[in-house]
């Protein structure tokens, strides 16, 4: 590691930002750096840009402030805005290559690498492991140790651990991050796209129509429906969350996941008698 | 064709801004059914308020303002003043309504201003984060109340009550639930009508969900809505 060591993380809000960040500083400072750490976010629960600024050093910190990144990560395409003035030509940017193109990135970002964080979450893991396979890769690049950045990372998410098999599965998640390879690849376009255009499903009395693009899988259909003729299926929504499928026999267009739906995904219908 | 949304919400801005099985998109997809089924897309003017209410300052395809917390009724107030065969609808938060804009509402119901305002109460400021508010029930557990809401805070404030008492005799003031959208969509109608054919102040409470903030799946939301209804009685408020 150079002597001085400029971070920058930057996604949206609930993609875990800052607990990655508190990893990474809490561990380097017991490694006995010097950091700085300084979280951007707004008191929004959604849509709002979530940043850290972070400085790892081997000498004395002065100024926790800094022009230009040597490492940017970028979790979220909405989130490259804020931190544009941050990366110039020697800028390594990380990016969710799942989610977010080469193409959304500054053009002075010359040595950008790509990890698809949210597929190999979502694909191997749990979805909300993403952050577990950014922390991994980059504790990894900053020469963290594997084993304290770990405990640190069940130390502060410990009680998100519901069970023995969530935690085994974010552990597995985090190594697989540092294992990654950044490979060279053509990272224009997003690998990780929700499905996109309407889902017909038809039979003699009924016809079913789903969105996954506007779907965001909150199961509110599936609680509702009198006769379980909802689940959910492997088709994933606009928040990379999985989408309800239909089972049209057991249906009886009571029309309750229409009502119910918040997003206006999903409605079901009686065929009209043709005559 | 078999649609999936009411014809006036603004489809090219879908999927909304609102969380997931958040109840405001519950409230606006019968408010959208209320509106096609009245026919009155075209005379609708909306206000939406601070908190997550703002969300949807796209959300239905007809002119929207937005206005300071708490006081999107006397804006509307005003509006219909000037143009009076305009139907206003003014909706917001628990927090906007029972809170910091209370004397609004309180004197619209008593001028009998007609205007419909529809009050999302999701037992929380949402989008500040979900602080304990006034209709947050006692034990309750909340950024701001860590050990549960204290009962000596009051066993929640209940908002159309308050403003029976001073409202004008022809107002119509009602609270209803999303976890029951064919009352839901009868109450809005009646409301929007109040104001339409009578020309009466209207008020609508709406328990809602709020899954970001409860941190609950879609059942316990559901759950904990019915559990609401112990505490804030469904119907027409007399
Ligand atoms: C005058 C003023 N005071 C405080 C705020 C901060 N604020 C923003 S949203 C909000 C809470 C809104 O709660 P509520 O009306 O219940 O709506 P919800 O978000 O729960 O839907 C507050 C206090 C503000 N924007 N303006
Ligand atoms: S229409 Fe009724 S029975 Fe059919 S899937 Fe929807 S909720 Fe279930
Ligand atoms: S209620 Fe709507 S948004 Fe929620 S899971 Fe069902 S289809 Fe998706
Ligand atoms: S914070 Fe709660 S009320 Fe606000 S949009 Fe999300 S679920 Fe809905």
């Amino acid at each position: 590691m150079i002597d001085t060591t400029k971070i920058i993380l930057a996604g949206e809000g609930g993609q875990g930002i800052q607990t990655i960040a508190k990893v990474i500083t809490e561990v380097a400072a017991e490694q006995g750096l010097d950091v700085s750490y300084i979280p951007v976010f707004g008191v929004e629960q959604r849509g709002t840009p979530s940043v850290a600024f972070i400085i790892l050093s081997h000498e004395k910190i002065y100024y926790p402030r800094f022009d230009s990144a040597d490492y940017a990560i970028i979790l979220q395409k909405r989130a490259v805005a804020s931190v544009l003035a941050y990366i110039n030509k020697k800028t390594k940017v990380v990016f969710d290559s799942s989610t977010v193109s080469v193409r959304d990135l500054p053009d002075e970002a010359i040595h950008s690498f790509g990890i698809p964080a949210t597929q190999i979450a979502t694909e191997k893991f749990t979805p909300k492991a993403f952050n577990l396979i950014v922390a991994g890769k980059l504790s990894r690049v900053l020469n963290l140790d594997e084993d304290q950045v770990w405990q640190k990372i069940e130390k502060l998410l410990g009680k998100k651990f519901k069970t023995p098999e969530i935690k085994e599965k974010s552990r597995q998640a985090y190594l697989s991050g540092r294992k990654y390879i950044f490979e060279l690849k053509d990272f224009s376009r997003p690998t990780f796209q929700p499905a996109t255009g309407k889902i017909i499903i038809k039979n003699a009395e009924k016809t079913a129509q789903i969105l996954p693009e506007r779907c965001k899988g909150c199961g509110i259909c599936i609680v509702k429906c009198p006769v379980g003729a909802l689940k959910f299926s492997d088709t994933l929504g606009v928040f990379a969350t999985p989408v309800p499928e239909i089972d049209l026999e057991k249906c009886i267009a009571c029309g309750n996941c229409f009502r119910f739906c918040p997003d206006g995904a999903i409605a079901v219908e009686k065929n009209k008698k043709l005559k | 064709m078999l649609s999936t949304i009411p014809k006036s919400w603004n489809v090219k801005l879908k999927p909304h801004l609102f969380c997931p099985g958040c109840g405001h998109g519950i409230t606006f997809k019968q408010l959208g059914f209320a509106i096609d089924g009245l026919g009155i897309q075209k005379e609708i003017t909306m206000g939406v308020d601070i908190g997550c209410s703002l969300l949807a300052w796209n959300f239905l395809d007809v002119p929207t303002i937005q206005t300071h917390h708490g006081r999107t009724t006397p804006l509307l107030v005003g509006y219909k003043l000037v143009k009076p065969k305009r139907i206003v609808i003014s909706y917001m938060g628990d927090g906007a309504a029972w809170g910091i804009g209370l004397q609004n509402i309180i004197h619209a119901a008593y001028r009998n201003n007609p205007v419909t305002v529809i009050v999302i109460n999701n037992e929380n400021f949402a989008m500040t984060g979900g602080q304990s508010s006034y209709t947050t029930l006692p034990g309750t557990i909340t950024p701001t109340s860590p050990v549960g809401k204290s009962p000596e805070l009051g066993a929640g404030f209940k908002g159309p009550e308050l403003i029976r008492n001073v409202a004008h005799k022809d107002a119509y003031i009602a609270r209803t639930t999303v976890t029951n959208p064919i009352h839901l969509l009868s109450t809005l109608k009646k409301a929007i009508l109040a104001q339409k054919e009578n020309n009466n102040f209207a008020l609508v409470e709406v328990l809602s969900i709020c899954p970001t903030n409860w941190k609950t799946g879609a059942k316990a939301s559901l759950d904990m809505a019915f559990e609401m209804e112990k505490t804030y009685p469904i119907g027409e408020v007399k």
